[in-house]
């Protein structure tokens, strides 16, 4: 009899481990249907100047006299102009230039080579080629943290929910410019450590995502500042993404002392 | 053996040099590349197709016919690999003619704009510049 029964849950067990799927799987592909499609390679649309919209100067983010305005503080206008003034005189190097760290959120949306877009009910994955870096939103209903329950990081912590076909979310407990190594773009742009930003990312049209930031610093910005950023997706089939192994061959030290960006030779020494 | 030449193009070259380095030198700045063009010939010494910037070393005569060796800078091996450039696609030994963004100091450092190989197969910007 206990034999009989032990063979009974046994065959129970091995016929709802084959069945087609399980109840949790199935709920998972019903999320997953509801979800936009965001797949493929993409790539961010124009140069790496973070907020075109207030550009003033020709050129891109390192071209002299090139800078944007964001609605900053008396004291983050002075220490962008500080920036900008290094720029200009080749002394302002990007702090990714010596490839140990990541670049953070928003410049996350603001760089050159391949995207992926990870879309999944509880998460949502930026996953970009040049750094590499990575960003995580959660999207599975948890809440952001307390403010004392975060510490500043370059990527700070995102959660958001999906409104139709727009994902929105906020982040929070970003580093900003307290160790003077997360930057927006190469002019110098940067936020503070109590940086709040809400986006908001859909397709626009079959080939284009867009994501509208509204960005919220009590500490660097007299307002809100509303940047968007575009992507476009390739249209080449079967592209693949590749590592980057940013100190692979790196041939482009900064020296310490100057801020300088160097360039190395084909004997290893510095030409410049 | 082939000698240097040189050759300036006109303010147009100009407009171009800006647009070609920046998207390519996405790890640094184009902070010390002249903005004019400069045509090399020499000869493959090796390919240095890694992140973030690929190299072309390129042993050139110059016209005391002494070789220099020249580093020309090139984008990432994925943004190059995706659009069909491969480690085999400069050899060491090939005959090559260059168009480059030379270091404004005079250093035999470059970045890369296009190439011509012996067989007339281009490769980048050289018929944009």
């Amino acid at each position: 009899m206990r034999i009989k029964t032990l063979t009974m849950l046994c065959g129970l067990s091995i016929s709802l481990m084959f069945s087609p799927l399980s109840f949790a799987q199935e709920a998972a592909v019903t999320l997953f249907a509801q979800l936009p499609d965001w797949s493929g390679l993409w790539s961010m649309m124009g140069g790496t100047i973070f907020d075109r919209s207030t550009q003033t100067g020709s050129g891109g983010a390192i071209d002299h006299g090139v800078r944007e305005h964001p609605p900053y503080t008396p004291e983050y206008e002075k220490i962008y102009m500080k920036h900008l003034a290094l720029r200009d005189i080749d002394r302002y190097p990007d702090v990714i230039t010596n490839c140990g760290v990541p670049v953070g959120f928003p410049r996350i949306l603001n760089l050159p080579d391949a995207y992926e877009f990870v879309v999944r009910p509880d998460i949502f994955y930026i996953v970009t080629e040049n750094g590499p870096n990575t960003m995580r939103v959660y999207t599975d209903g948890r809440k952001l943290p307390a403010k004392e329950d975060t510490w500043g990081t370059y990527t700070g912590v995102s959660v958001g929910h999906w409104e139709g076909d727009t994902l929105v979310w906020e982040t929070i407990g970003l580093k900003g410019s307290r160790d003077n190594d997360s930057i927006l773009d190469r002019t110098g742009l940067i936020l503070s450590d109590q940086a709040r930003i809400t986006t908001r990312m859909r397709k626009v049209n079959e080939n284009t995502l867009e994501a509208r930031m509204v960005i919220e610093d009590p500490k660097a910005l007299t307002k809100p500042w509303n940047v968007t950023k575009q992507f476009r997706k390739s249209k080449k089939p079967g592209l693949f993404m590749y590592d980057y192994g940013c100190a692979e061959n790196q041939r482009n030290p900064v020296d310490s002392a100057t801020g300088k960006t160097l360039i190395l030779g084909a004997d290893g020494k510095p030409v410049n | 053996m082939k000698s240097i030449h040189r050759v300036v193009f006109a303010a147009v070259a100009i407009t171009f040099a800006s647009i070609a380095i920046q998207p390519v030198l996405a790890h640094h700045s184009g902070a010390g590349f002249s903005r004019e063009t400069i045509q090399l010939s020499g000869t493959v010494k090796e390919f240095q197709f890694r992140n973030p910037h690929s190299w072309i070393q390129v042993n050139v005569p110059d016209p005391s016919g002494k070789t220099v060796e020249w580093s020309i800078e090139w984008g990432s091996p994925n943004q190059l690999g995706r659009e069909g450039i491969r480690p085999s696609s400069f050899t060491p030994g090939m005959s090559i003619t260059m168009k480059v963004h030379p270091m404004a100091n005079g250093s035999p450092v470059g970045g890369f704009v296009g190439a011509k190989m012996s067989d007339g197969k281009t490769i980048g910007k050289w018929d944009a510049e």
